[in-house]
């Protein structure tokens, strides 16, 4: 993949996929301790001050808010971008916790509050010095189609 | 009960002040503050200056001194406070409990920026955060709040874009605002989309500017004529847990339920609020957080003319963020010296009549979904 040789644009916040069979997923911090999920990983769990170890927090959720932003971007971000939070799913392989994140620029106009979303990696924005970054986005699942 | 009494107040019209220095608008604000007050050089015991964004963009720090100095301030404890929006407001917070501790009789509060510069973009909280590289901007944070407090509670654009045309009423009754022309809810929603759904209308522009406060300790303030008393002065941070309720800001709410016990006085006491109108949303959310109507409630209030001039409580009779644009270390200043000025009954065509009381509220900075910083002040004579 063409793509392998391009940098996260931070470092332990998402897996990078292999192949179609691993998808993506966000990467965040737990505590054993505490019981306790976060994004991203902090470097002590604020409740225990114990090192949280990272962990796979999820990759599929809602829409809980999104907007889009018309004006110039930051960071080589296509114009326009949209943003928002994301639900991630509570369970075995989601943590539940509410993510700030980007959205894939070709669903800027069809997003909608309560949306499923999944998870995507790929060449979006730079690192503010023109060299292209992999960023994760949230793309909309439709009902016939698997993440 | 008291904190500290404002016995003197100062300040440049908010603009763009090419021509001019961050030292010269600060000592210009500085002079006027002592001035109004009757306060030589001589008898300031503490001074804190508080700028957000200059020390970044010109490279330049620990400012406070080289302004202090211009007014004949030396050798005494100088502060220089940084604190996103709420600078300002952080350091007059510092120079209250500093007067009320008995470690000063009279301290003197300084805000400026410069930041109308070519290229100055949108504020963010710096690269290194995942927020921002994940395309968070300031605007975003408060339109994705905006966008949950119309799905919760049915609030419109139109009601946003009434806090514009509301705040440009009044700013235009202000001779210290930048903008002053006053606008129509069809030119609020017309103007360009900046981020769903806040317009450029809908969004504070920036500014250069200062204001100045001289504040005295209890026991000293007799000796001066005018003074406003400070009965509270709170200033709180971000919780930062997840998940962010996002139309029902708990910080926000925390900061103001804070200085109301504080003060021993409740949202119904209020005549007049200066809050932190960044974005048209923003003001509504305060509405709520302040106390000054029930959760969800924020759009009515507007529609209702309740927060206008002659309204119940008006909001931002000096035109907000909105009218006087935001140099973000002169802000938190600059929304307490129109309080001083109101209860002094000395707002001319924009005086809340009757005024004894009045709130100044100021937010800054994003982290986690939260703020990172909030403060709340409450006044009376
Ligand atoms: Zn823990």
């Amino acid at each position: 993949m063409s793509e392998n040789h391009i940098k996260p644009m931070l470092p332990d916040i998402f897996t990078i996929p292999r192949d179609e069979k691993h998808p993506p997923m966000l990467l965040g911090g737990y505590c054993r301790h505490c019981n306790a999920h976060y994004f991203p990983k902090p470097r002590y769990c604020p409740r225990c001050l114990e090192p949280p170890e990272l962990k796979e927090i999820g990759n599929a959720g809602i829409i809980h808010s999104l907007t889009v932003v018309r004006t110039k971007p930051p960071l080589g971000l296509p114009q326009p971008y949209s943003v928002g939070y994301v639900d991630l799913e509570k369970g075995s392989a989601g943590s539940g916790l509410r993510v700030f994140c980007l959205f894939d620029p070709e669903s800027v106009d069809h997003l909608k509050i309560g949306q499923k979303v999944v998870l995507r990696v790929g060449p979006l924005g730079h690192d503010g010095r023109g060299d292209t970054r992999l960023r994760p986005y949230f793309k909309p699942v439709h009902e016939n189609e698997e993440g | 009960m008291m904190l500290a009494s404002v016995i003197g107040v100062g300040m440049i019209p908010f603009g763009k002040h090419e021509e001019r220095t961050l030292v010269s608008m600060g000592a210009q604000a500085c002079r006027l503050a002592l001035k109004d007050a009757g306060v030589l050089p001589s008898g300031v015991d503490a001074a804190f200056f508080s700028c957000g964004i200059a020390s970044r963009l010109f490279g330049d720090f620990t400012i406070g001194q080289n302004v202090f100095w211009e007014v004949g301030i030396n050798r005494i404890p100088v502060v220089n406070v940084e604190n996103a929006c709420t600078s300002g407001s952080t350091a007059f917070f510092l120079a209250c409990n500093m007067v009320a501790a008995g470690q000063a009789d009279v301290a003197l509060v300084c805000g400026a920026e410069k930041m109308c510069v070519p290229g100055f973009g949108l504020i963010s909280s710096g690269e290194s955060q995942l927020d921002t590289q994940l395309g968070m901007v300031a605007p975003a944070g408060f339109a994705l709040r905006a966008v949950r407090h119309m799905e919760e509670y049915g609030t419109t654009a139109e009601q946003l874009a009434k806090v514009s045309v509301k705040n440009r009423q009044h700013g235009a009754l202000n001779p210290m605002a930048q903008f002053r022309d006053p606008i129509t809810v069809e030119d609020v929603l017309s103007a360009p989309m900046i981020v769903d759904p806040l317009t450029r209308l809908s969004c504070c522009p920036i500014a250069d500017g200062a204001a100045a406060l001289l504040i005295a300790s209890p026991q000293a303030a007799h000796r001066f004529s005018h003074s406003v008393h400070v009965k509270s002065s709170v200033l709180v941070t971000g919780n930062y847990e997840n998940p962010q309720d996002l139309a029902n800001w708990e910080t926000d709410r925390r900061g103001a339920h804070t200085a109301y016990e504080k003060a021993g006085m409740g949202p119904e006491d209020m005549d007049l609020v200066e809050c932190h109108d960044a974005f048209t949303i923003s003001e509504i959310l305060h509405y709520e957080a302040l106390g000054l109507c029930p959760p969800g409630e924020g759009g009515r209030l507007v529609d209702e003319g309740s927060v206008a001039l002659g309204g119940r409580v008006p909001v931002n009779p000096s035109g907000g963020l909105l009218s006087r644009g935001h140099p973000v270390g002169a802000t938190g200043v600059a929304q307490i010296v129109e309080v001083v000025t109101q209860l002094r009954h000395e707002a001319g065509s924009r005086q809340v009549q009757n005024a004894k009381t009045g709130l100044a509220q100021c937010m800054g900075g994003d982290k986690d979904g939260d703020t990172k910083s909030c403060t709340v002040s409450i006044f009376s004579v």
